[in-house]
Parts: C-alpha cells; sequence; structure tokens
C-alpha cells in the first residue's frame, strides 16, 4: 500500500471513530427511555402491583 | 412501511432516526475538514489532498445512504405533520440539493466549479434539519 493508500485509510478509520463517538453521546443522552426499556420497567412495576394486591387479599381472606 | 420501521426499530423509531441523523451530522461536520484538505486550504502533513478527496467521496456515499434511511423513516411513520412541517421542508429541500450535488460530481452537468457552494448548501441544510427534530429531542433530555 503506498503512501496516499495509507493516509486514506487513516482518514476513514478517523471517520469510523467520529461515528462510534457519536453513537456513544447519543445514547448516552437518551439513558433509559427506550421503547424496550421502558416496557420492561412498566411490566415489572404491573407484576409488583399484582403482588401487592395478592397479598391484601390474602390477608382480607385470613382476618 | 410503518410497521416495518417500527418492527426494524423496535418501537424506537425516534431514537434510531434520532441517532443516525446525528451521525450523518458529525460526518458533515468530518467533511468540511476533509474538503478543507482536499481543496489544498488546510494544509496536514499526515493527509494529502487527494486521498482527503477520496475519503471525502466515500464518506459523502455514506452519508448519502443515512440520509435516505432516516427520510424514508421519517415519512413512513410521521409523514407531513403541522408540528415538524419547518423540518419537513427543510429535509425535502436537502433532498433536492443532495441530489444535484450527487449529479453535478457524476455528470459534471457544467456546474464542477460550484461544488464547494452544493457541499455548504447540504451541510448547512443538514444542520438545519437535524437542529429542527434531533436537536430539539436531545435538548429536551431524551
Amino acid at each position: 500500500m503506498g503512501e496516499h493508500g495509507r493516509q486514506m485509510l487513516g482518514s476513514l478509520i478517523a471517520a469510523a471513530i467520529i461515528v462510534a463517538i457519536t453513537i456513544a453521546i447519543v445514547t448516552a443522552k437518551f439513558g433509559s427511555t427506550s421503547a424496550a426499556e421502558r416496557e420492561v420497567r412498566e411490566e415489572r412495576l404491573e407484576q409488583r402491583e399484582e403482588a401487592r394486591e395478592e397479598r391484601q387479599e390474602q390477608r382480607e381472606e385470613g382476618r | 412501511m410503518e410497521d416495518l420501521v417500527e418492527s426494524l426499530t423496535r418501537g424506537n423509531v425516534t431514537e434510531v432516526k434520532v441517532l443516525l441523523a446525528s451521525v450523518a451530522l458529525a460526518l458533515g461536520v468530518y467533511q468540511l475538514f476533509l474538503m478543507a484538505v482536499g481543496y489544498g486550504k488546510l494544509r496536514l502533513p499526515f493527509l494529502a489532498s487527494r486521498p482527503a478527496a477520496r475519503t471525502h467521496r466515500a464518506v459523502g456515499d455514506t452519508i448519502l445512504v443515512v440520509v435516505v434511511v432516516v427520510s424514508v423513516m421519517c415519512l413512513a411513520v410521521y409523514g407531513f405533520d403541522e408540528d415538524g412541517r419547518s423540518h419537513g421542508i427543510a429535509g425535502l429541500i436537502l433532498g433536492g440539493v443532495l441530489a444535484l450535488k450527487v449529479a453535478v460530481v457524476r455528470f459534471g452537468l457544467g456546474l464542477g466549479r460550484v461544488l464547494p457552494l452544493f457541499g455548504l448548501a447540504v451541510f448547512a441544510l443538514l444542520a438545519a434539519t437535524w437542529l429542527m427534530s434531533a436537536g430539539d429531542f436531545l435538548g429536551e433530555g431524551g
């Protein structure tokens, strides 16, 4: 590979690094707001609520 | 089409769109740097103008693909709604100028001399379109 080929490869690698850094910054900015994570969180909340209701029902039945 | 986009992004259409648009904008900034080297405005010991111009072409092709994907996602899911009218108009002009720039690069059309102006216009429109959508979204804290 000639000098120009090496320089072009280097500048393409720099472009790939820019893409990786941009992806890291933007996804870090999103935090945990992705739909998939929201769904998991909502599901967990629902399960907790159901468990609480069940416990309450059992307590009431026990009285 | 909307269902395809929704399933491909697993319901995170806006997030994926913002991410891809941000990648296109970041590469756009890099394009300005590459062409400054390519046109000899910026002289660097580690990058000659010819490889800089070639990389500019390769990165430009990548940006074009990313912009087309983002546009398709945008139109398929959101269409032209009232809220995003200015964003839509900026996107449409960006598409037109980008298509014209590609035509000039490939076929000349006697407009080779004004190619840097096309490049600057594409970058300005890309930045404006990003600011009116992705910038707003990221500014709101995701």
